[in-house]
């Protein structure tokens, strides 16, 4: 268990967070500047912050107001930074034993030897880091994180050098060392996909703030704010407030369109009647519809566009001010319809795929 | 042939005592100096360097008012009944000051080259910052603290202004190449003068050499199979 509040202020830009980690993979998402990086160094212990507290399975690691600061060589804090800051003059075997302590020869060749095997380095115990793939040195650098036995392992950006291919046979060798080491993990990104499919709850970045810190699916349904929804690639926003609510759908009045929207309450915050609320809908999962329906929208194309495998529309819904309101969708090309500049469609928004934000 | 061999004995004994010097102070400084960033940076920094550029005579008279009998240092050394000046130790301090620029300046770019990230991710796996000192800092700055020592080899070797307005020219004790060159050219011995002449030559020649030969990157004599 990580639990983390801390403050530090520099010109131009100060950072204020708090969450807690135990024993899941946090992921950070932010854009550049946003303080991740600064986050984990404060874990770290390389970075000291201005006030705060940080813990680590009931030991205090910084503690402003008993000025208590942990040194980063007693935190056991792995740290795997982007570039993997490998030793150059060391072998990936005595990369991974530099950290073990207070062992005997043969028990940290015993250790190195299993964590060679377990992250598929045989073979390449003998070779520098520049004798190294990206994707291999990436591995030594967490086998090296690993090796001391760390209550925390920290990322900052661990995929961000990698090549596509690469990159996806590590993510699922990050999720991989799961088997083995059991604590908690915090990975900085700031690629959407990659922390959705590797951590089970996310902690959004908004200039050293943190803007949201929930559960994936959670943030993904109910995003607290529209900075956030643009964050998780949201496109299409309509604003009203509540109008009704079940036990298990809300309805939605949409003034601009003169209609009510159906959204599904599962694993939602709660929301209550005449909040006003923004909708907010992935283009992937907008469809096309022929006729009219519940949840089903009037429009007309603006545009659409050829894209590798998929078609990108933008439609125009009909508002009753006449102020334009747009809606992007995305379609598999094998789904494709095609439709000519000012044909008109309606546009279905599924129930169950529709984020509630609160505005 | 003994008069050809003392000046080298003494050079070789005041370079090689310099060099233990200057290295351990230019690689303490140069570490500091790398990661110091507060406002006094650039004065410390032209107080280090500046021996390398003022005329050996004003380097000279400086140790001179230092180590003289009125001088601070010398003052405290008479605390100890010693004097320095016109000693073997005065060789020893002339050569150190004028050599300390190369040393620290070459050592410290060495410093500054060493990647932050990988001294941080050394300190989170348990390391000191003595022992990340030793094992990553060190043997990652090493060519350039070897090129440091060579130069600093190089130029103490060569050290005659400094050295004979503080040591002076006392055969056997303070009388170091350079000095005895230019004394057996005043005493019209031109023979000598080249013999010796030619020593220097040979020596810092061969450093020179050496030092280009450590600074290229040798190639690769054995290739590594490719396993993926």
């Amino acid at each position: 268990m990580l639990e983390v509040k801390i403050k530090r202020a520099l010109p131009g830009f100060s950072l204020d967070v708090g969450f807690s980690v135990d024993g899941d993979i946090l992921g950070i998402l932010g854009p550049s500047g946003s303080g991740k990086t600064m986050t984990l160094k404060c874990i770290a212990g390389l970075i000291q912050p201005d006030e705060g507290l940080i813990k680590l399975n009931n030991r205090v690691l910084f503690d402003s107001s008993k000025s208590l600061n942990l040194s980063p060589q007693v935190r056991k804090v792995g740290l795997v930074l982007q570039n993997y800051g490998l030793f150059p003059h060391l072998t990936a075997s005595k990369n991974i034993a530099y950290g073990i302590r207070n062992s005997t020869r043969s028990e940290i060749n015993d250790r190195v030897s299993v964590l060679i095997e377990k992250m598929g380095l045989n073979g390449l115990e003998h070779r520098y880091p520049r004798q190294l793939s990206a994707g291999q040195q990436q591995r030594v650098a967490i086998a090296r994180a690993l090796a001391p036995g760390p209550e925390v392992l920290l990322m900052d950006e661990p995929f961000s050098a990698l090549d596509s291919v690469t990159k996806e046979q590590m993510e699922l060798e990050l999720l991989g060392i799961r088997d083995f080491y059991k604590g908690s993990i915090i990975l900085v990104t700031h690629n959407l996909a990659e922390a959705y499919r590797l951590s089970s709850r996310l902690a959004i970045y908004e200039s050293g703030r943190i803007a949201q810190c929930d559960h994936k699916e959670k943030i993904i349904c109910s995003p607290a704010s529209r900075k956030v929804a643009k964050m998780l690639k949201i496109r299409n926003y309509l604003d009203g407030f509540v109008s009704d609510i079940s036990d298990s759908s809300v309805w939605v009045t949409i003034p601009e369109l003169n209609t009510r929207l159906m959204v599904s309450a599962n694993g939602r915050n709660r929301l209550a009647a005449n909040q006003r609320v923004t909708i907010g809908v992935f283009p992937d999962y907008v469809r096309i519809e022929e006729g009219p329906g519940q949840n089903a929208l009037l429009s007309s194309l603006d545009y659409m566009n050829n894209s590798v495998s998929t078609v990108n529309y933008r439609f125009s819904l009909k508002t009753v001010s006449g102020r334009g309101v747009s809606i992007e969708t995305v379609l598999p090309k094998s789904e494709a319809r095609f439709l000519l500049p000012g044909q008109e469609c309606y546009l279905y928004l599924p129930p169950d795929h529709v984020a509630v934000i609160d505005s | 042939m003994n008069e050809y061999l003392t000046p080298l004995c003494v050079s070789l004994k005041t370079v090689s005592t310099t060099m233990v010097v200057t290295v351990i102070l230019g690689i303490l400084a140069a570490r500091w100096m790398a990661r110091y960033h507060g406002r006094l940076k650039p004065l410390i920094d032209g107080i280090f360097i500046l021996p390398l550029v003022l005329p050996p005579t004003v380097v000279g008279l400086v140790l001179l008012l230092t180590f003289g009998k009125n001088g601070p240092m010398g003052q405290l050394f008479s605390l100890l009944d010693t004097t320095v000046v016109f000693s073997w130790p005065a060789t020893v301090i002339s050569a150190t000051v004028v050599s300390f620029p190369l040393m620290y300046m070459t050592a410290r770019s060495a410093f500054e080259l060493v990647d932050r990230d990988i001294e941080d991710v050394a300190r989170t796996l348990g390391a000191g910052k003595w022992h990340v000192f030793r094992t990553v800092t060190l043997p990652l700055a090493r060519p350039g603290i070897i090129a440091g020592a060579v130069l600093c080899f190089a130029r103490s070797l060569g050290e005659f202004g400094a050295t004979l307005m503080l040591a002076g020219n006392i055969p056997g004790k303070t009388t170091t190449l350079p000095v005895a060159i230019y004394f057996e050219i005043q005493a019209g011995h031109m023979d000598q003068a080249l013999y010796l002449t030619a020593i220097v030559i040979f020596i810092s020649f061969t450093s020179l050499v050496c030092l280009a030969y450590l600074r290229t990157p040798r190639r690769k004599t054995k290739t590594v199979p490719e396993i993926v």
